[in-house]
C-alpha cells in the first residue's frame, strides 16, 4: 500500500491549518487548547474509524450517533440503577454496541436494504429504544446523580507525558487525555487490520467491485456484517468516552455525531463510492475539524459561519481528491502515448 | 478422448420470470479438453458460464465435477472445486493493486488472519514467469489499460491451479499480438490437463485454439462436434439460421463509395492533444464510411472522443461543414449533427436499467415534451418504429436494457442516434462482443445511413469488419493518422504491415 | 491563608447581595438602565484607572436558539455592554453536551472571567463546570441547576409558577374537568419543575380537577397540534391543555380554533414570550406564567461584573447564590400591564 497523495495533501493541509490559528487565533498555541483538542476529539476521531468500516464497503451508518446514545444509557442503568461494577460493565457496553452494529449489517446483507435506509431506520429504533429504557425517567433523581463508579470515569483521566520525558522545562507539552491514547491503540490496531489481514483484503474487495469479490469466493455478507459491527464496536467506546467526560449519559448524547464521522472520513479521503482509503485519513481528518472549529472559536467566528467554513472544507476535500484522480488519469494517458 | 469428464451439466435449465434463459443442457468436458461454447448474443452461452461458476443457481438440472454433484449457486465452492472464470466484463477491484486482484478473496495468510504478502508477491512472480506475462504487481488496476486489466483477470485465474478455466469472450479487448499470446498459454493449459471452455465470436480464433465446440441457440444446445470435423459456413448457418448467413454472405460484396458525394462534412487539419494524438488530418464526407483501425493503444478512441467534444484538443483546427468548430462539451457536437456510439456500451452508452424506449428516446427528449412535460406516448411509438427497422430482440419497449443481449443492446446504443438522423455518425468499435447476426445488422444499418447521405467514422480493431464496411481505411499508429487508403485498392496484408509498422 | 479565604468568602456573600441590589437597582431605572450598572461598578469600589486596563471575556452558551436565551443574551448585553472593558460573545450549544463541553474548554482555555451558561444536563456539565473553578471562573447558570455547586444561579420560578398557572387553570374551569399537559421530552429538570408543580398546584388548589393525558411534544408548536389533535379525539371532553412552554401553548391554541373550542378550552403556557401575550390580549390562549426574560439577564450580568471585578478567586466559593425571578401570571386582565419594553 503506496501513501496516497491525497493523505500527504491532507496531512499538509492540517499542519498549514495549525500554523495558520497559531499566528491568527490568540491562545491557539498553547499546551491547553491542544489538550482540549484532544480531549474533545479522540472520540470523534474514534467514530470517524469506526464510520470508516462501511463507507469502505460502500455503504454508510448513520445510526452510529443513536449506538452512542444506547450504550450510553445502558451504562448509565447498569451503574445507577443495578449497581454493576464497572470492570463488567466495560465488556457488556462494547458487546451491545457491537451487537447493535452487527444488526445494521443484518438488515442490510440479509433483508437487503440500502444501507442508507437500513441505518435510517435503526437510528430511529436505537434512540426510541434509548428514551425507552433511559434511568433519568424510570428512576426519579437519577437525572441529577452523576456516576462514580472509578472503572468508568477512570477513563476521563490525564497523562503528563511532558513530565515523563523530561521536557516540560523546555516546553509546555499538554496533558494527554487517556481518550487520545485509546485512539492510538484503535488506529494501530484498525490500520493494521484493514492494511494487513485477509479481512482487510476482503473490505476493499467488496467495496471496490461487490462482483468480482463475491465470484471470487469472498463470504461477503460475513464481511459487511463484520464491518458494521466494528463501526458498532467505535461508537461503543466512544460511548464510554462520553460518559466518562459527563459523569452522565442523557437520552440525547450522540445526536447528529454520525454526520461529523461521515464528514472526518470523507476528508480523510474515504471514498462514498467504496473500496479506496484507510484508518490514517478519518483520524487526521476528525481532528482537523476539531482544529478548524476550536481556532475560528478563538478567534471569535460567529458558529454559523464556522459551519460554512468546515462545509467547504468538506467539499475542498473531495473535490481535491476528484482532481487527483482526473490529473493520475492524464499522466497515465500520456505515459503510453510515449511508451507506444 | 475417452478420459472421464471433468465437468458436466446434465439437463440445465434456467428461468428468469417467464424468459428461459437455458433450456434442459446437456454439456462436458475432459481434462485437456479446450472446447468452443458458440451462439448468437442472447443463445444462452452466459447463462450456462454462470451455472458453473456458482453466479446462479439453476433452476432445474445439476452439475457434476468428476462425477460427483457439486453444491449450486455457490461461487466458493466452485472455486474450491478448481472452477474458475474469466469474465466477459471486467470483474477487478479497480482501487486494489493487480497483486491483490490475482489473489482476491484467498490471499494466503499466516497467524491472526495478517496476509502473508512476501509469500503472495513470490506466487504471483513465479506465475508471471511461467507464463511470460510483464505487469507491475504494485500498480493499481483501475489506472491499467483495458487490455492489461485483461490480462490481471488472466492471471487471477492461473493463480487458482484451475483445472476448469472458463473463457467468455476474454479476446473482446484484446490486439492480435496479444490474442497469441493467450492462446499460447491455452495450449501449454492444456498439456497440464486443464479443461478449457472458450466463448468467441471470432471464428479465426474457435478453429485456431478449440478442439471441441458446442453451438447454442435459444437457450438449446443445438450441436456438438470436433473441429476438424465442421467448416465455417456450417458453423454460421448453425447459429444463425438461414436468413442472416446469406445477408452476412453478400455484405461482403458491397460496392464502395470512398469520398460519398464529395461533400466534406468534417475535416480536420493538424490536429494535436499533447502526450495523445499529434497533427491528425483527414476529410470525412457524406455518403461514405471511414475506417480508422490500428492497435489497442493507438489512441483511436481518445481521437473520436475529441472530435465529440468529450476532451479538449491543445492545437489544429477542426471544421463542420465548412465552419471551424471547438466543441466545448458534447451539447456541442450534438447541436451540430453529430452522433456518437461509444466504445463500453455499459460505462458510457447505455443506461442499463432504463427501458429501451427511455434510452432510445435518450438522444432526442427535446422532440418529446411539451412545455416541461415529456410526451410519453410519442416517444413509445418512436421506440416501437426504431426497434422494428433496428429488428431488435425481444421487440418490447419496455425492457430494462440490461436485460438484452449484447448484440440487441449495440442496436439500441446506436438507433439512439438514429433519431436524430445525424449528418455525422462516430462509432467506436461498433461490434465489439456482438455475433455474427447482430453484426450483420449493424453493418446493414449503418450502410442504410450511409445512403440516406450521413457522413461515418468507424473506429475498429477487426479487420475483417474494416474490409466489410470501409470505403476508405485510415491507419492509426502511436496517436498519428498515418495514411488513409481506398478500400478498392488495398490488401489486407499491406494494412497489417502499417499497423503493426511504427509501433515496433 | 486561612483567615485571607474567610475574609474573602465572607466578602463574597456581600457582593452577591449587593449585586441583587444593584440589579433591582437597574431594573427599577427605567431608561436609566446604564448609569444603575456602572453604579452598581463604582459602589464596589472598583478602582477606575484598573477598569480601563484590565479587558474581561465573558460568554454565555446557550443551549439552542431560541426566544428565551436570545433575550437573555439581549439583557445581559445591555449591562455589560456599556462598561466597555467586557468582551461578551453569545456561543450556541447546538443541543449537544458534547459542544458545550468543548465550548467550556476553549473558554478556559481563553481566560474568561465569567460564564454564563445554560446547560443541557445538570449533571453533563458539571465537570466542565468543576474544571472552570480550578482555572478561576466563574459561572453563573440560567434556569437549569448543575449539580457541581458554582458562583450563582438565576432562574424562572419554575415549580412555583406552575403551582399558580395550576390554581388559575383550576379558577378558569370551575374547579372541575379534565385536562392535558403538552409536555418536553423527559430528561430536563425544567420540564419535572414545570410538571410536578402544575401537578401539585392541582392536587393542592382543585382537587376535583383529573389530568388526563401528559404527552411529549418536543417544545414544538407543529408537534402540539399532532399531539393534542389526537388527545382530543380520545377525551372530546377536555376541558384544559397546559402547555409546558408557550410554543406548545400556542398549538394547542390552533387546535382549538380550528375546532371552535376557543372559550370553551382553558389553554395555559410557560414563559410569557411575545407570540403568547398578543395571543392573550386576541382571548384565544387564557393565560400563561410570564417572567421578564430581560431582566434575568441583566441580573446574571450585574452578578457577573460583580464576580470579574471583585477580585475574589472562583474557587474560594463555599455557597452558591440561588436568585430565582419574580413572576407574574398573565392572563387576559393584567396582559395589559406589560410594557412593550419589557416584552420578549
Amino acid at each position: 500500500m503506496t501513501i496516497r497523495p491525497a493523505t500527504v495533501a491532507l496531512v499538509l493541509f492540517f499542519a498549514a491549518t495549525l500554523a495558520f490559528f497559531s499566528v491568527s487565533a490568540p491562545r491557539f498555541a498553547t499546551a491547553t487548547n491542544y489538550e482540549n483538542l484532544m480531549a474533545g476529539f479522540s472520540f470523534v476521531a474514534i467514530l470517524a474509524m469506526g464510520q470508516a468500516f462501511p463507507i469502505l464497503v460502500r455503504g454508510i451508518d448513520l445510526s452510529i450517533g443513536a449506538i452512542v446514545g444506547l450504550v450510553g444509557m445502558v451504562v448509565f442503568d447498569l451503574t445507577l440503577i443495578f449497581h454493576v461494577p464497572g470492570y463488567v460493565i466495560l465488556p457488556v457496553a462494547l458487546v451491545v454496541g457491537m451487537l447493535a452494529g452487527a444488526l445494521n449489517g443484518v438488515l442490510v446483507v440479509v433483508l437487503r436494504l440500502q444501507p442508507f435506509i437500513a441505518t435510517l431506520a435503526t437510528l430511529a429504533a436505537y434512540r426510541g429504544l434509548t428514551y425507552t429504557i433511559s434511568g433519568r425517567q424510570l428512576v426519579p433523581g437519577l437525572s441529577t446523580t452523576p456516576i462514580t463508579d472509578r472503572w468508568i470515569v477512570g477513563i476521563e483521566n490525564y497523562f503528563d507525558v511532558g513530565g515523563w520525558l523530561g521536557v516540560n522545562k523546555l516546553l509546555a507539552m499538554p496533558w494527554f487525555p487517556l481518550s487520545f491514547f485509546i485512539m492510538l491503540a484503535l488506529f494501530a490496531l484498525f490500520q493494521t487490520l484493514v492494511l494487513a489481514t485477509r479481512f482487510g483484503r476482503d473490505l476493499y474487495a467488496v467495496g471496490g467491485n461487490y462482483e468480482a469479490a463475491r465470484l471470487a469466493g469472498i463470504n461477503t455478507g460475513r464481511v459487511i456484517i463484520t464491518a458494521y459491527a466494528l463501526s458498532g464496536l467505535c461508537a461503543a467506546i466512544a460511548a464510554l468516552i462520553m460518559v466518562a467526560r459527563f459523569t452522565t449519559a442523557t437520552e440525547a448524547l450522540g445526536t447528529g455525531s454520525e454526520l461529523t464521522a461521515i464528514a472526518a472520513a470523507v476528508i480523510g479521503g474515504v471514498s462514498l463510492a467504496g473500496g479506496i482509503g484507510s484508518m490514517f485519513g478519518p483520524a487526521l481528518g476528525a481532528f482537523l475539524l476539531g482544529a478548524v472549529l476550536l481556532g475560528l472559536t478563538l478567534q471569535g467566528v460567529p458558529q454559523f459561519v464556522q459551519q460554512i467554513i468546515t462545509g467547504a472544507i468538506l467539499l475542498a476535500a473531495v473535490g481535491y481528491d476528484r482532481l487527483l484522480v482526473v490529473r493520475r488519469q492524464r499522466r497515465l494517458a500520456a505515459n503510453l502515448a510515449q511508451a507506444g | 478422448m475417452d478420459a472421464p469428464a471433468i465437468l458436466r451439466g446434465v439437463g440445465l435449465t434456467k428461468i428468469y420470470g417467464n424468459l428461459v434463459a437455458l433450456r434442459d443442457a446437456d454439456f462436458s468436458l475432459r481434462p485437456g479438453e479446450v472446447r468452443a461454447l458458440i451462439g448468437s448474443n442472447g443463445a444462452g452461452k452466459s447463462t450456462l458460464i454462470k451455472v458453473f461458476t456458482g453466479a446462479i443457481a439453476p433452476t432445474l438440472g445439476r452439475v457434476e465435477i468428476d462425477g460427483v454433484a457439486a453444491p449450486l449457486g455457490d461461487p466458493s465452492e466452485m472455486i474450491r472445486r478448481g472452477i474458475a472464470c474469466i469474465y466477459q466484463h471486467s470483474n477487478l477491484a479497480p482501487a486494489m493493486s493487480v497483486l491483490d486482484n490475482i489473489f482476491l478473496g484467498r490471499q494466503p495468510t499466516r497467524r491472526f488472519g495478517f496476509v502473508d504478502s512476501a509469500r503472495q508477491r513470490r506466487e504471483a512472480r513465479a506465475l508471471l514467469e511461467r507464463h511470460r506475462i510483464a505487469i507491475d504487481l504494485d500498480a493499481t488496476v483501475g489506472n491499467l489499460p483495458t487490455v492489461k486489466q485483461k490480462e490481471v483477470e488472466i492471471l487471477k485465474a492461473l493463480a487458482l491451479d484451475a483445472r476448469v478455466i472458463l473463457m467468455d469472450e476474454p479476446t473482446a479487448w484484446l490486439a492480435a499480438s496479444e490474442v497469441a499470446k493467450l492462446h499460447d498459454t491455452i495450449r501449454m493449459l492444456k498439456t497440464r490437463a486443464v479443461g478449457i471452455v472458450y466463448i468467441s465470436h471470432v471464428l479465426d480464433e474457435i478453429f485456431a485454439v478449440c478442439d471441441t465446440m458446442t453451438i447454442m441457440r435459444d437457450g438449446r444446445v443445438i450441436a456438438e462436434s470436433a473441429v476438424a470435423d465442421i467448416d465455417r459456413p456450417r458453423v454460421v448457418h448453425l447459429m444463425v439460421g438461414e436468413k442472416l448467413a446469406r445477408e452476412s454472405a453478400e455484405a461482403a460484396h458491397e460496392k464502395r463509395h470512398p469520398r460519398g458525394t464529395g461533400e466534406i462534412r468534417m475535416s480536420a487539419r493538424d490536429l494535436t492533444k499533447r502526450g495523445v494524438f499529434t497533427e491528425v488530418s483527414f476529410d470525412l464526407h457524406a455518403g461514405e464510411i471511414l475506417c480508422i483501425t490500428g492497435l489497442i493503444g493507438s489512441k483511436r478512441t481518445e481521437l473520436l472522443r475529441t472530435l465529440f467534444g468529450c476532451d479538449r484538443f491543445d492545437g489544429g483546427t477542426l471544421q463542420i461543414d465548412g465552419r471551424t468548430a471547438a466543441f466545448a462539451s458534447p451539447t456541442g457536437a450534438i447541436a451540430a449533427g453529430v452522433g456518437f456510439v461509444p466504445e463500453d456500451r455499459h460505462r458510457e452508452g447505455l443506461m442499463l436499467d432504463m427501458t429501451m424506449t427511455e434510452n432510445l428516446a435518450m438522444a432526442t427528449l427535446d422532440r418529446f415534451h411539451r412545455g416541461l412535460m415529456l410526451q410519453r406516448r410519442r416517444m413509445s411509438e418512436a421506440a416501437r418504429q426504431a426497434i422494428a427497422s433496428l429488428s431488435i430482440q425481444p421487440p418490447d419497449g419496455s425492457r430494462p436494457v440490461k436485460l438484452l443481449s449484447g448484440g440487441n443492446q449495440q442496436k439500441v446504443l446506436v438507433g439512439k442516434w438514429l433519431n436524430r438522423a445525424p449528418r455525422i455518425l462516430i462509432l467506436d468499435e461498433p461490434t465489439v462482443g456482438v455475433d455474427v447476426g447482430a453484426k450483420a445488422e449493424i453493418y446493414r444499418i449503418l450502410r442504410r445511413e450511409r445512403e440516406r447521405g450521413a457522413a461515418i467514422l468507424v473506429v475498429s480493431s477487426d479487420l475483417e469488419e474494416v474490409f466489410t464496411i470501409a470505403d476508405r481505411i485510415g491507419v492509426m499508429v502511436a496517436g498519428r493518422l498515418v495514411r488513409i487508403h481506398d478500400a478498392d485498392d488495398c490488401r489486407l496484408q499491406d494494412i497489417v504491415r502499417e499497423i503493426g509498422g511504427a509501433a515496433a | 491563608m486561612g483567615v485571607n479565604d474567610d475574609k474573602t468568602a465572607g466578602g463574597r456573600r456581600d457582593f452577591l447581595k449587593t449585586t441583587v441590589l444593584g440589579a433591582a437597582a437597574v431594573a427599577g431605572a427605567a431608561g436609566g438602565l446604564f448609569s444603575g450598572a456602572q453604579t452598581a461598578g463604582t459602589g464596589l469600589g472598583v478602582p477606575a484607572a484598573r477598569a480601563q486596563a484590565t479587558r474581561y471575556r465573558m460568554a454565555f452558551i446557550q443551549w439552542q436558539p431560541h426566544t428565551v436565551p436570545a433575550a437573555w443574551s439581549k439583557g445581559i448585553e445591555e449591562v455589560l455592554g456599556p462598561q466597555q472593558v467586557v468582551d461578551y460573545e453569545l456561543l450556541d450549544g447546538q443541543n449537544k453536551v458534547e459542544v458545550q463541553a468543548s465550548l467550556m474548554d476553549t473558554l478556559i482555555n481563553q481566560g474568561a472571567s465569567v460564564i454564563f451558561l445554560q446547560p443541557i444536563d445538570s449533571v453533563a456539565l458539571a465537570p466542565s463546570i468543576a474544571k472552570a473553578k480550578r482555572a478561576g471562573i466563574s459561572v453563573i447558570t440560567l434556569n437549569i441547576d448543575a449539580t457541581e455547586p458554582h458562583a450563582a444561579h438565576v432562574e424562572m420560578n419554575h415549580y412555583y409558577g406552575a403551582m399558580d398557572i395550576a390554581k388559575a387553570m383550576g379558577d378558569a374551569m370551575g374547579g372541575k374537568g379534565k385536562v392535558a399537559i403538552l409536555n418536553a421530552p423527559p430528561g430536563i429538570i425544567i420540564r419535572d419543575q414545570r410538571t410536578n408543580g402544575f401537578v401539585d398546584g392541582l392536587k393542592k388548589h382543585h382537587p376535583g380537577i383529573e389530568v388526563v393525558a401528559d404527552q411529549v411534544a418536543d417544545w414544538d408548536r407543529k408537534k402540539a397540534q399532532d399531539v393534542l389533535a389526537t388527545i382530543l379525539a380520545a377525551h372530546p371532553d377536555l376541558g384544559g391543555a397546559y402547555g409546558v412552554n408557550d410554543s406548545m401553548a400556542l398549538g394547542a391554541v390552533d387546535v382549538a380554533k380550528e375546532k371552535g373550542l376557543i372559550g370553551k378550552m382553558v389553554i395555559f403556557g410557560n414563559d410569557g414570550e411575545v407570540a403568547a401575550l398578543e395571543s392573550i390580549e386576541a382571548g384565544e390562549l387564557t393565560g400563561t406564567q410570564y417572567t421578564d426574560v430581560y431582566q434575568q439577564g441583566r441580573l446574571a450580568a450585574a452578578a457577573a461584573t460583580v464576580l470579574a471585578t471583585g477580585g475574589v478567586a472562583a474557587s474560594a466559593f463555599g455557597q452558591q447564590a440561588h436568585l430565582l425571578m419574580p413572576y407574574v401570571i398573565a392572563t387576559k386582565e393584567n396582559v395589559g400591564m406589560i410594557q412593550d419594553s419589557q416584552r420578549w
